[in-house]
Formats: structure tokens, C-alpha cells, sequence
């Protein structure tokens, strides 16, 4: 009887977890709050950006070619979405499509322009061969401001790759955050 | 069998000598304050005072809500009308940080002890004990407030860390309480002697 004991003892020691297992209530708790702060602070940087920028995606990563030579796929946009900033032709800008989720980045080749500063406006991706009429959504023919996420002010080439290989392993990515998860937890600062 | 496992796994292990990197400064640290904190309250009994260390876990609570609650309300109010919302918690939330930046430096208290009065009449008396670790060092020191006449003492002692633990980097108890003990009687002596 004993040495199954000792044997399953063994089996079952996660070394690891020796410093969880001693803490008190107060010390458990101060982990899981640690670990609410570095989420926290990610989070409020985020919104930060957002309230700055003005735009609700501060920072995108460019998903496809349809940029080159300017912008290739991973690399990661800093957005700017300021109200007096008018939107002009040449310009690049990200917008989303009414009813689609991931938001696009082309350059903006036509506008109409109201008195009162409503615009509507047309894009096309500068390896694409034909403007995108064809990505907008059934009987749409222009974009408006209120489609628009932001322009495009400065760019980080590379970097977006590690979210392009996130998106399309998302086990990757889940692996990732719970081993992160996990570390911060157990470990005491 | 599986009853057997059941019952064999402990969570907590209060018995199990403490076992560390010993080039890691913070974990030599925090497992000599723990044991400190052991040989204080246990063959001293003091009460220990949580006073500081739940002023720190409810300022970081707070900081967390404030995010909790930006999150939530540009939830229900998408972007644009949450701006003002957002600001608000964006700026606090540091100031919130920056407070625990202030208490945090005194972090290296690790424990407040109490020391009631056995008559039960006067205020209790309260001792601070602070612990630095630098290079192979280890200092703790003492800072004792007399409840009645608020005078305060302070002693201190300095080890090296490779006293204490042995090359695999097992904490060896024995040592460290003596350590501790010698500190503690040092204190209690001068407070004689005033």
C-alpha cells in the first residue's frame, strides 16, 4: 500500500506549482491580480491609442498583396482617423465593407466632395488591376467616411507576420496565450 | 486505486523543504521572507497586520475594474461615443498604477507584525520588517514602533545568501532561524536596556 502511495506521489509531483502551493489567500490573489494588471495595461494602452488616434483599429496588419510595392503582406499600418483631416485623393486609407468584418487597404482614386464636407469616394489596391467596385457591397458604387478606420501614417514592415500565423493556427495562438497565462500565474514577480 | 491518488495528492505542502534557483535574487528573496515570516509568527506568535498588503491588492483591484468597465461600456456604446469614457479610464488607470508605484516602494516590507499587550490596556506595538537582497547579500532589518510612547528602533543584519542554503539550493531551516532569532533577541534586549 505504501509504496503505491509513494509511487503515485511521484507520478503526480508538479514540481512547478511548489511555490503556488505555499502561498496564502492573499499571496493567490495578489497572483491573479498580477496577471489582471498585465492585461489590464495591454487593454488601456490599446484604448489609449484608440482615443488618440481617433480611429477604432489603430494599428492593422496588411493582410494581402494588393499593395505592392508599397505595402506587402505582415506588414503592420499605424492608423490615424482625426475629423479634420480630409481625405484626399493619392491618399491610403483602411476602410471596412458594410457587413465584412476584416477592413482593407487601398489607395483612394476618385472623390466627390459636398459643400457641407460629406465625401463619397473610390479605391483600388495598386497591384490590382481593376478598382473596387467589385468588392463593395451589391449596388454600392462609393465609399463614405463613415466606412472609413483610418489613414494609413506610418508602417513597420515584417512584424505582422507573427499575427498572419496566428490567425491561420489559431491553436498556435491559444497554445501561446495559456502557456503566457500560465507562466505569469505561477511565477512570483 | 484511483481513491488512493485521490486522497495522496495534497495541494497544500507546508512540510516540503523549500528548494529554489539560488542565482535567482527574487526567489531568494521571497523564500527567505517567507521563512521569516514562518519563524516569526510561529515561535513567536505574533498576529501579523494586513493593513498594507490589502491597501495594495485594493488599489490594484480598483485599476482592474477601471479597465474592466472601459471594456465593457465600448462594448455596449461602440467608438466613437465611448471616447469620453474611455479617456476618463485611460487616465486614471495610470494614476491608479502610479499610487501602487508609491506604496510599492516600500515593498520590501514583507510583514507587519503585532505584538498585543498581554494585559490587554496599552496599544499594541508594531515592528516592520524590511528585506533587500543585493549581489549575495541578504539584510533584513527590523523597525520597531512602541504603541504607547511611539518611539521607534531599528536593527539590522546582513548575511550572505550561501549561509543559508546549500549547493542544490535547499533552504536549511535551522540556519535561518537562528539568524532570525539572533536579530529578534538583539531588539528585544535594547528595548530592556532603554
Amino acid at each position: 500500500m505504501s509504496f503505491q502511495k509513494t509511487l503515485t506521489r511521484r507520478m503526480l509531483s508538479l514540481d512547478f506549482l511548489d511555490d503556488v502551493r505555499r502561498m496564502n489567500k492573499r499571496q493567490l490573489y495578489y497572483q491573479v491580480l498580477n496577471f489582471g494588471m498585465i492585461v489590464s495595461s495591454a487593454l488601456m494602452i490599446w484604448k489609449g491609442l484608440m482615443v488618440v488616434t481617433g480611429s477604432e483599429s489603430p494599428i492593422v496588419v496588411v493582410l494581402s498583396g494588393s499593395m505592392e510595392p508599397a505595402f506587402h503582406r505582415g506588414d503592420l499600418l499605424f492608423l490615424t482617423n482625426r475629423v479634420e483631416d480630409p481625405i484626399r485623393v493619392g491618399e491610403i486609407v483602411v476602410f471596412r465593407i458594410e457587413g465584412r468584418e476584416i477592413p482593407i487597404v487601398h489607395r483612394v482614386l476618385k472623390i466627390h466632395e459636398k459643400e457641407n464636407g460629406d465625401i463619397k469616394f473610390l479605391t483600388k489596391g495598386d497591384n490590382n488591376a481593376v478598382d473596387d467596385r467589385g468588392l463593395y457591397k451589391q449596388g454600392q458604387h462609393w465609399l463614405e467616411k463613415k466606412d472609413v478606420v483610418g489613414r494609413a501614417r506610418g508602417f513597420v514592415p515584417y512584424i505582422g507576420i507573427v499575427t498572419i500565423l496566428m490567425n491561420d493556427y489559431p491553436k498556435f495562438k491559444y497554445a501561446v496565450l495559456f502557456l503566457l497565462g500560465l507562466f505569469v500565474l505561477v511565477h512570483r514577480e | 486505486m484511483l481513491l488512493t491518488i485521490v486522497i495522496c495528492f495534497q495541494w497544500r505542502i507546508d512540510e516540503k523543504p523549500v528548494k529554489i534557483d539560488k542565482w535567482d535574487g527574487a526567489a531568494v528573496k521571497n523564500s527567505l521572507d517567507d521563512a521569516a515570516k514562518k519563524v516569526l509568527l510561529e515561535k513567536y506568535g505574533y498576529a501579523e497586520n494586513f493593513n498594507l498588503v490589502d491597501g495594495r491588492l485594493l488599489i490594484c483591484t480598483i485599476s482592474c475594474l477601471f479597465a474592466i468597465v472601459a471594456l465593457i461600456w465600448d462594448f455596449l456604446h461602440p467608438f466613437p461615443e465611448s471616447k469620453p469614457v474611455l479617456a476618463i479610464c485611460v487616465i486614471s488607470y495610470p494614476f491608479m498604477g502610479n499610487t501602487m508605484l508609491l506604496l510599492f516602494l516600500s515593498n520590501n516590507i514583507f510583514l507587519v507584525s503585532v505584538q498585543k499587550d498581554p494585559a490587554g490596556m496599552d496599544p499594541d506595538h508594531t515592528c516592520q520588517w524590511l528585506s533587500n537582497v543585493f549581489f549575495l547579500f541578504y539584510t533584513l532589518r527590523v523597525s520597531f514602533t512602541d504603541g504607547k510612547s511611539k518611539h521607534s528602533r531599528e536593527q539590522e543584519i546582513t548575511k550572505s545568501v550561501g549561509a543559508f542554503f546549500d549547493e542544490n539550493g535547499t533552504l536549511v531551516m535551522d540556519q535561518f532561524e537562528k539568524c532570525v532569532s539572533k536579530l529578534h533577541d538583539t531588539l528585544a534586549t535594547e528595548k530592556k536596556t532603554k
